[in-house]
């Protein structure tokens, strides 16, 4: 058992390694493209700056939380794109028939097509969300909370869109779906949750992850409440058990395909 | 002892019919249609360890989706198929170690990487160590021929090149059992030849089990003694290839496979 964890990493290493190797090849294009997202990401900082020097607080949120939720949402985002970028596409693989390569491998296959993807832009996402996290000046306690939260948040991205994209095997036409309500974590998880009410809370909490993913972890950084962090981890648990379950649930669906393809 | 062994092996698709036109596609979203498609019905048939066998029949016969329910790709829907032993819808990562594959038409390597990375990490894959790849590296490379282009990207290489390398990576982990589809599609004659030479050389050095799909009566005709041709996704003949030349002098086996599949249209 333990030596099949240990040959799965080392695959999963392997491949996470070439994927970037792909994308150094070339050079200029890598540094832009990570360094563009920071700066990018930068630019809707200095939007709130703007807003919160004409109002003291959003939604009980002033600059420090702002930073902490865009910082929490950066990495987050950057870490899950990093590792397991696929997931994020992984509805186009199904409806494709593009999931026999991993089949036919002697190892696990949603963890072999999570990885087998990169997108280099997420670097730039989770570096700018670390030093933006940095620069708030959390403390050692809060800077280790940052940490597991950023994994947390990974876990929580990664398994919803796993769980979106799993749909394909029984509902054709999830691509655009999934896009859309996993790119909703971030559209709704960079405003601070006091301006949210009613049904929309309660869809930003249990049906959209947004509230799992950054907005409890940012109450507890700003102030340790353990139920809290216990409820952050318990649900990254659930979700990802779920997702897994729904994934290999619907791969006894899977209809392959026999359109010409490559592996980049 | 039987390397492949299958009992009435069947698959069935359900497809989605839309009618024609802007009409047919509003009409779909109301009223969704589907049709079932039997594309493998209650096929039985064994193949002998070290066997070459030759799996054909017309486009969309059921090959393909036979060799995919073999390899644990496709859950089948009824009937029970196994492999050196093995269910491969129960046990596909255990048969993943023992098996081997090539799709022609689906690239399995990275194509950013050269041949050598992508070897490093399908020896990873089968869980062998840097000492075990690399020796069985070498051994392929001055089989297969592949000193010249062993560090060029695969993206860079020509297509038989790169078959070369496909076949190479899905044997680097010694299969009982290599099952290609369509591994000659689109080469050239000299390369088809080239590539059969090294499956037959395969075959007799390591006794691996060869199950072929292919179009090409060249690749039957030089390579297996046994073909089975499937039509509409059921067995309409299981014979040797000697036996069918025998039977029918005047024809080559290209038009008596023609005829074969002519016959069952009719």
């Amino acid at each position: 058992m333990l030596t099949a964890v240990k040959n799965q990493i080392r695959v999963c290493s392997l491949s996470v390694k070439y994927n970037i190797m792909r994308e150094m090849v070339n050079k200029v294009t890598f540094l832009t493209n990570v360094g563009f997202m920071a700066l990018n990401n930068a630019t809707f900082l200095v939007q709130w700056m703007i807003l919160l020097r004409l109002r003291g607080d959003v939604g009980g949120y002033a600059m420090r939380e702002i930073m902490l939720l865009w910082g929490l949402m950066a990495a987050s985002y950057g870490l899950s794109h990093i590792l397991f970028a696929r997931a994020f596409s992984l509805s186009e693989l199904i409806i494709k028939g593009k999931l026999d390569a991993y089949l036919v491998q002697p190892k696990n296959v949603l963890v072999s097509v999570l990885t087998s993807s990169t997108d280099v832009s997420a670097i730039g996402d989770f570096l700018y969300g670390t030093v933006l996290v940095c620069a708030c000046k959390p403390g050692m306690g809060g800077f280790f909370l940052f940490l597991l939260f950023v994994v947390t948040g990974a876990v929580i991205f990664t398994a919803f869109a796993v769980l979106m994209g799993s749909l394909s095997f029984w509902f054709v036409r999830m691509d655009m779906l999934q896009n859309q309500i996993v790119m909703g974590i971030v559209s709704f998880g960079t405003y601070p949750d006091g301006i949210f009410k009613g049904v929309s809370r309660f869809l930003l909490y249990f049906i959209i992850p947004v509230g799992m993913a950054v907005w409890h972890p940012v109450h507890v950084i700003v102030g340790f409440d353990a139920g809290m962090l216990l409820t952050v981890l318990g649900y990254a648990a659930l979700l990802a058990g779920i997702s897994v379950t729904v994934f290999y649930r619907g791969l006894r669906r899977y209809a392959s395909g026999n359109l010409m393809g490559a592996r980049v | 002892m039987q390397a492949i062994k299958v009992e009435n092996l069947s698959k069935t698709f359900r497809v989605k019919r839309k009618e024609k036109g802007m009409k047919g596609s509003v009409k779909a979203i109301l009223h969704p249609q589907t049709e079932e498609i039997r594309a493998v019905k209650d096929v039985s048939f064994a193949v002998e360890e070290g066997e070459m066998l030759a799996f054909i029949g017309p486009n969309g016969a059921g090959k393909s989706t036979t060799i995919k329910m073999l390899t644990g790709i496709l859950y089948p829907d009824g009937g029970h198929a196994e492999v050196l032993g093995v269910d491969p819808v129960k046990k596909r990562r255990q048969l993943a170690y023992r098996i081997g594959t090539v799709f022609g038409q689906k690239e399995q390597l990275w194509t950013h990487l050269t041949p050598y990375d992508n070897f490093r990490f399908f020896g990873a894959i089968y869980d062998l160590s840097e000492k075990e790849t690399e020796a069985r590296i070498d051994e392929l490379l001055e089989r297969f021929a592949l000193e010249d282009f062993i560090n060029t990207p695969v993206r860079n290489l020509s297509l038989g090149q790169r078959i070369r390398c496909e076949i190479v990576a899905s044997l680097l982990h010694r299969p009982k059992v290599l099952f290609l589809d369509e591994p000659t599609i689109g080469l050239d004659p000299v390369v088809k030849e080239n590539v059969r030479e090294l499956i037959r050389q395969m075959n007799e050095e390591e006794q691996t089990t060869i199950f072929l799909t292919s179009h090409d009566v060249g690749d039957i005709e030089k390579l297996c003694r046994r073909m089975i041709v499937v039509n509409a996704g059921q067995i309409v003949l299981d014979d040797s290839v000697e036996h069918l030349k025998r039977h029918d002098p005047q024809h080559s086996l290209e038009e008596i496979i023609v005829d074969i599949y002519k016959s069952e249209e009719d």
